[in-house]
């Protein structure tokens, strides 16, 4: 299909403001944008061009972690507005993650800002909420038959439930086909071999990038 | 405070308060201090229940003191108990989840991040004028979070909370004499969220994201209203208390949460607008700072040199640190969580004596985890940090006697 020269044109404004964090003009440009024509499945893909480069500068360096919020929620009014204008095939599914703060443990931003972008990023996330109990991740990914368990933990609270996830995962044959990493304040790289769990990290854009990385590596293995 | 007090090793040639007051100036001690931030580990370690403890200052007393029995001596007494749920929300400006009431009555208090400021609030906090500014402000936004201060009008909220004052100037007056008695430096005067921060806490990280965007500069001109009304604020009270340090929480403005450009323009202005007031008052500045810091070192070398303490949590690299701004401010810290939970002595024991090497190397060094003890840790591991002061610490002649 041809596309005239003034969508293309809107197009290309509705990409300015994604990449100048004009969030209060976003989904009025959606609307236009839709208003002349524009596929949903265009707007979807430019918006993930621009969520691409702000992730490419914030691994830089060029960008912190304000810039990616503000993305996520341009992104988040975006997909609100076109979701139910795709069709179902048109959003690919990476792949599904049980997430969630563990027992003893209440704090939600960094899981909250992890599942933004994960979300943003094609992830399908069941997020089990806050103090969730260990046999609760392991029933969920049982049930989901999620590749990833996501646990984040702003206190050293969260280590022993931690522990006992692995535990159970052991227990009930799912360790070998679920990846699990840790992140929040509180946990090291050195946590990795001390919990056995398969990464860490303290920043929920390079947990993102890791999640996709032990995906593709778990699917050559396959 | 009065008098240097006793000296509480045989090895020490200065008493806690003068090494304390050394290391801030940047000189080179008799050997490195230790502070203990130990809080929510105390019932644990003895077996009390937390709901107990944080309720009743019987209680906390009893525990702190078998805890520094058992575990001590150190230097510096991390003073941080409340004397009422009030009084803790009104300094740190959070809605805590206290055990024994939200919580089970074993478990440490926790904050609920909950969005009780409104974007609007900006524009009143710029309406009023600078006296009593941040007063006023705490004021209205407490019955917002904090249930005592719910269904109460302004004027009982205030005879309510310098009662409270009252109660935690004696119940500290007391743990002033014990701390000389043993020959602690007790580390708080006063301690308080500094305002950029309570914005960010107030608002939630999404929404105050948004406004970094939408509404940048209303969040430095409210945040510089509310600077010198707060330092005043600080000020006074740890006058009150007899301790001339004032810890100042910066929990929200590493680069973890705001790019350099972002502290630089919006953040530093009120931060530099209170550190500098409280060091005109002749008292030291803790800054306790959170999440990573190292890109915003360039802008804290423009506060006073040899003054300030700078209390890392871990995420900032202390070696680093010390390199780049080491000569200009004391450094704090800062012994990782899980090492203390999960490690075992001689992993502590390593990163202690790594710690004092390197970043303790000429003065202007505290010893201590980063940020407070977990309440999970181990003991012995508590016990090598502690000893790794006496055994690797000294400075001078006394290091290898």
């Amino acid at each position: 299909m041809s596309r005239g020269a003034g969508q293309g044109d809107r197009l290309s404004r509705f990409q300015e403001l994604f990449l100048g964090f004009q969030i209060d003009s976003i989904s009025g440009e959606v609307a236009a944008l839709l208003d002349a024509g524009a596929a949903p499945k265009e707007i979807l893909s430019a918006s993930q061009r621009c969520m691409e480069e702000i992730g490419k500068a914030f691994e830089e360096g060029s960008y912190y972690l304000p810039e990616l919020i503000v993305a996520g929620e341009m992104f988040k009014r975006v997909t609100e507005r076109i979701g139910p204008l795709l069709s179902s095939s048109a959003r690919e599914v990476r792949g599904r993650i049980v997430l969630g703060t563990p027992k003893g443990d209440i704090h939600h931003l960094g899981k909250d800002i992890f599942r933004m972008l994960a979300e943003a990023n094609d992830f399908v996330v069941y997020d089990l909420g806050v103090d969730v109990r260990p046999e609760a991740f392991v029933q969920k990914v049982a049930e989901t038959g999620a590749e990833i368990l996501g646990m984040s933990a702003l206190i050293t609270a969260g280590f022993d439930p931690m522990k006992e996830v692995m535990r159970l995962l052991e227990e009930k044959g799912l360790r070998r086909r679920v990846k699990v990493l840790i992140g929040g304040g509180v946990t090291t790289k050195e946590m990795v071999r001390k919990l056995g769990v398969d990464a860490q990290t303290l920043d929920a854009y390079e947990g993102v990038k890791i999640i996709q990385s032990l995906l593709m590596k778990a699917e050559a293995i396959a | 405070m009065k008098g240097p007090g006793k000296k509480i090793q045989e090895k020490d040639r200065l008493a806690a308060e003068e090494r304390l007051e050394q290391v801030v100036r940047l000189e080179e001690p008799d050997r490195v201090p230790v502070s203990m931030m130990i809080y929510y580990y105390g019932p644990f370690h003895t077996g009390t229940r937390m709901s107990a403890y944080m309720g009743r200052p019987d209680v906390y007393r009893k525990v702190t003191r078998k805890v520094y029995e058992d575990l001590g001596p150190w230097d510096i007494y991390y003073n941080i108990n409340p004397v009422s749920r009030l009084l803790y929300s009104f300094v740190l400006m959070m809605k805590y989840l206290f055990p024994g009431d939200e919580l089970p009555d074993d478990v440490m208090a926790q904050v609920e991040e909950i969005e009780y400021m409104k974007a609007e609030d900006y524009d009143r906090i710029l309406e009023t004028g600078y006296y009593f500014s941040d007063l006023a402000f705490r004021l209205r936004m407490l019955p917002r979070f904090c249930k005592e201060a719910q269904s109460i009008k302004p004027a009982r909220l205030w005879v309510l909370l310098a009662r409270d004052i009252v109660r935690q100037k004696l119940f500290w007056d007391r743990d002033l004499r014990w701390c000389r008695e043993q020959g602690l430096a007790m580390q708080i005067g006063f301690q308080a969220e500094m305002p950029f921060d309570v914005f960010s806490m107030a608002r939630t990280v999404i929404p105050f994201s948004l406004d970094l965007f939408q509404r940048p500069d209303k969040i430095r001109r409210a945040a510089l209203r509310l600077a010198p009304s707060f330092a005043e604020s600080c000020i006074w009270m740890a006058r009150l208390m007899g301790v001339p340090r004032v810890q100042c929480y910066c929990h929200r403005t590493s680069n973890s949460f705001i790019s350099p450009r972002q502290f630089e323009e919006l953040a530093f202005p009120s931060l530099e607008a209170v550190v500098c007031r409280i060091v005109e008052a002749g008292m030291t500045p803790i800054l306790h700072c959170d999440g990573d810091w190292m890109k915003n070192f360039k802008a804290l070398r423009r506060l006073p040199a040899k003054k300030i303490i700078l209390q890392l949590d871990g995420l900032t690299d202390i070696f680093r640190a010390k390199e780049e701004i080491g000569d200009h401010m004391c450094l704090f810290g800062d012994v990782p969580a899980d090492k203390l939970v999960m490690g075992s002595p001689q992993e502590v024991e390593e990163y202690c004596h790594r710690l004092i090497e390197e970043v303790g190397r000429g003065g202007g060094f505290i010893l201590a985890a980063g940020c407070e003890i977990p309440y999970n840790a181990r003991p012995e591991n508590l016990r090598a940090l502690v000893q790794s002061a006496y055994k690797y610490g000294y400075y001078g002649p006394q290091a290898s006697s």
